[in-house]
């Protein structure tokens, strides 16, 4: 068994009204992939800050390589050796990939000038330990994501960082992306580097992981080689309960009646001649891999962007300009993947985010907003979708994901949407509230809108919905009946293989007398 | 209309209507005007005759045109924008009203004339900076020189006497009676009411809030169905119109167009609102705090030259005013 490099042991950590950590212990080995996981709120992120030094505990013993160690601050935990990669990049777009590594300590020349030779060899060393080829001299930004958050690895490994805290690092990859992730864990496992991996992703996790430690409401619950320990006892001890079922008991019954018609979008080099139908009370899956083009056309149907050709059509009738202001109109709704950047303005009050798509239904016709009328229309949603919050006039940005979500979705409510267009709405919410915001979908479909659904999560598409669209690189490759097909049928579809692994199944939504079958 | 606080008892689970958010920026208001009655009190110790109804009368009549201006461009720095034409805004419209009156239009059609050019400059704002996706702080900076460059072009550089009875607006007043109450002047009384309106505009209708939206986030705003270059050339509108209604205030106090004055004022305006709480970063700002900002600058600066201190000093003591309200709300803020 390798040696232990760093053991935190009873540490407490409070804040005003709240008990972040009670009482947690762990350790960490050497050359170790070593999980750590839990819902929203279970100390994930407090014990990463506190290792690293933002934040110093109220009680307990931190060891590292065998002595203690009190950090102050970043600069002092980064200089021991313990490095941190957050989910937001640490880097500056416009300069140097060398530059960003060597930020804050260049190499000088002797008459005090940035030495750029030494600067970009080193880099070049750096990089070569993760056996990256990256030019250093190429400005960051030029890079994909992914080659940057190499960087900041690389940067972190400067430091002869010989633990490494990895926040989330793949929220924002692709999954060729993941793969070249994985690769260079695995080269910094070899060399010692022991490494916290924090991921709501728990299915990546067998690629990579030893070990799983596993919060829950402040204190740490288990620790086990991940081999030893299931997927379900993971969910269950992350919740505390048994999750009986991960997706709600479907009773929405698709009609004949067809709400959307999409025909043949075209986005030049994006989208490729997409055809498709929705039907009323139906939940349709948009699959693919990233960068196959399903956000690009959910955002195309909602007007987000501009197409070259296509048209929609609603309801039996064309709609003349596709812009959001006009498909709002209409009453299609797109929930944006990135919450914080495109659903919410989040330093506005819950209820004006609320009534924000559709004022006019709190104002009177010259514009003027009865803010009684406002605060009523919000204390309806706020009861109905649950949304924890102290105050209607709460501002947005101090309230949880998931709850902010639900603003979201009160938002588009409110606008009495006929077609709400989801993208990825689980994405970065905890297991719990996972299941609510589930629930919410069925509901409104059972109450007949037409609900589109896009997830990266096949799990998700296979247990909500009623059909599933396959997009490969900007083509639709297969429309499948959700209970006819199976998650590798999807996945063949989805890289492009067609549909190797069984015939597909086109297909009209699920008749009524269908469902009563067992 | 006053219907924000009144509405609880007309909600189940009423406790969610009490209002943080509104109780916070309650509170900085306080402050803010807090320092307003603590510069008024010195004044009133340290210089003679600065608590007098002539004086503050005056003091109202100095700060209208401060205040007016910067009223508009508290509205476009909500949008996270910035309009740095205004002053060459007041020199034009002021400069065409009188050219217009000159010409034998009737007075107070002139005037309009002036706040109908502000509005053009206004939409050439907003048409730049939405169409040709200038930022803000460029568009309105072109404008600046371009905007100047026709009030001196039109009149040769220069000024140019009024007829008598354009200088109405400017220099009349009401509420006089006899000796003992020298009125209250027009500009002092447009100033109240356009206060008054725009707060409205900005806190109770529709395009009032979809400003702070586009400040806050402006593509959330779009995709939330709100035509975002409408709302930011509506804006822009309102900021130089507000602007042509103080060129031709100030045309008509001096019954002469100055195309070469009001250099510089835009500075005063974007001051007052800063000193009022407007975020330069967007969606946060109000016209009352816009208000309290320039009384601030002109208090400070009627009160030290009445002291006797020299102009030179006035400017280092606004300026730290300007560092020292901005330090003070981040530092409040963290």
């Amino acid at each position: 068994m390798q040696e232990v490099i760093l053991e935190v042991e009873g540490v407490s950590k409070s804040f005003p009204g709240v008990k972040a950590l009670d009482q947690v212990s762990f350790d960490l080995r050497k050359g170790e992939v070593h999980a750590l996981v839990g819902e929203n709120g279970a100390g994930k992120s407090t014990l990463m800050k506190i290792l690293s030094g933002v934040h110093q505990p109220d009680e307990g013993v931190i060891r590292f390589k065998g002595r203690e160690v009190r950090f102050h601050d970043s600069t002092q935990a980064r200089d021991a050796g313990i490095g941190i990669i957050y989910q937001e990049l640490n880097l500056i777009p416009h300069l140097s990939v060398a530059a960003n590594i060597f930020i804050g300590r260049e190499p000088l020349t002797r008459l005090s000038t940035l030495n750029e030779k030494k600067m970009n060899e080193e880099a070049v060393a750096v990089l070569g330990r993760l056996n990256l080829r990256i030019d250093p001299t190429i400005t960051l930004n030029r890079l994909p994501i992914a080659k940057q958050q190499m960087v900041e690895i690389a940067k972190s490994l400067s430091f002869d960082s010989e633990v490494l805290i990895m926040d989330e690092p793949t929220s924002a990859l692709t999954e060729s992306e993941i793969d070249e992730l994985f690769t260079v864990i695995h080269t910094l496992r070899d060399r010692g580097v022991a490494i916290i991996y924090i991921s709501h992703r728990l299915e990546e996790l067998k690629h990579i992981v030893d070990r799983i430690s596993i919060f829950r409401d402040g204190r740490s619950v288990s620790t086990d080689a991940y081999a030893s320990i299931t997927m379900d006892t993971i969910v269950n001890r992350m919740v505390g309960r048994t999750l009986e079922q991960k997706f709600p008991t479907r009773h929405n019954v698709p009609t004949e009646e067809k709400i959307l018609e999409v025909r043949n979008i075209v986005r030049r080099g994006v989208l490729h001649d997409i055809s498709f139908d929705l039907y009323r009370g139906e939940i349709l899956g948009f699959a693919g891999l990233m960068g196959a083009g399903r956000s690009e056309l959910a955002r195309a149907i909602f007007g987000a962007d501009p197409i070259d050709s296509g048209a929609v059509v609603m309801n039996g009738k064309k709609l003349a300009v596709l812009s959001p202001s006009e498909s709002i109109r209409a009453g299609i709704a797109y929930l944006s993947e990135n919450r914080k950047q495109e659903g919410l303005a989040v330093r506005m009050q819950l209820a004006e985010n609320v009534t924000l798509a559709n004022t006019g239904g709190v104002s009177s016709r010259l514009g003027v907003i009865s803010r009684r009328r406002e605060l009523k229309a919000c204390q309806r949603y706020v009861e109905e979708l649950a949304i924890r919050t102290p105050s209607l006039v709460q501002v947005v940005n101090n309230l949880s994901g998931g709850n902010q979500q639900k603003v979201v979705v009160a938002k588009w409510l409110f606008c009495d949407s006929k077609i709400l267009i989801f993208d990825e709405p689980t994405r970065g919410i905890d297991v719990g509230t996972k299941f609510a915001i589930y629930e919410l979908i069925e509901r409104l479909a059972r109450e007949g809108v037409g609900i589109i659904m896009i997830s990266s999560e096949l799990p998700e598409i296979l247990g909500m919905t009623d059909r599933v669209i396959v997009l490969h690189e900007g083509s639709l490759e297969a429309t499948l009946v959700t209970k006819n097909t199976t998650q590798e049928e999807i996945l063949n579809f989805a890289a492009g293989l067609g549909g190797a692994a069984g015939k597909p199944s086109h297909g009209l939504p699920r008749a009524a007398e269908e469902r009563t079958q067992p | 209309m006053s219907d924000t606080h009144a509405p609880r008892k007309d909600l189940p689970g009423h406790d969610l209507a009490a209002a943080p958010g509104r109780s916070r920026m309650a509170l900085d208001r306080f402050l803010t005007f807090g320092a307003v009655v603590v510069l008024f009190a010195v004044f009133s110790i340290t210089a003679k005759n600065f608590f007098t109804m002539r004086n503050i009368l005056s003091l109202a009549l100095q700060t209208s045109t401060t205040t007016l201006m910067g009223i508009g461009v508290t509205f476009t720095i909500i949008t996270a924008g910035i309009d740095l034409s205004i002053g060459s805004v007041v020199a034009l419209t002021g400069t065409v009203a009188v050219m217009a009156a000159i010409a034998g239009v009737p007075i107070w059609i002139s005037w309009l004339v002036g706040l109908a050019v502000g509005m053009v400059c206004g939409l050439a704002n907003g048409l730049l900076i939405t169409r040709l996706k200038l930022p803000p702080f460029i568009a309105t900076l072109g404008m600046t020189f371009v905007v100047r460059g026709v009030a001196l072009t039109i009149t040769n550089a220069n000024a140019r006497p009024a007829p008598d009875a354009f200088g109405a607006l400017g220099n009349n007043t009401i509420f006089r009676t006899g000796n003992q109450f020298p009125g209250i002047s027009y500009p002092v009384i447009i100033m109240i009411l356009v206060a008054v309106l725009f707060h409205f505009v900005l806190r109770r209708t529709r395009v009032g809030r979809y400003t702070y939206a586009v400040g806050s986030n402006e593509e959330a705003a779009r995709l939330s169905g709100i035509k975002v270059s409408r709302i930011k050339i509506i804006n822009y509108i309102i900021c130089a119109t507000l602007a042509g209604l103080v060129g031709v205030i100030l045309a008509s106090r001096m019954v002469t167009s100055q195309p070469n004055s009001a250099i510089g004022y835009e500075l005063n305006a974007i001051a007052s609102a800063v000193i009022g709480g407007t975020s330069l970063m967007g969606g946060v700002g109000t016209v009352g705090g816009t208000v309290i900002g320039s009384f601030i600058i002109g208090i400070l600066t009627v009160g030290l030259t009445m002291q006797g201190t020299n102009y030179f000093m006035q400017q280092i003591v606004i300026g730290l005013v300007v560092l020292g309200a901005v330090a003070f709300d981040q530092l409040r803020n963290k």
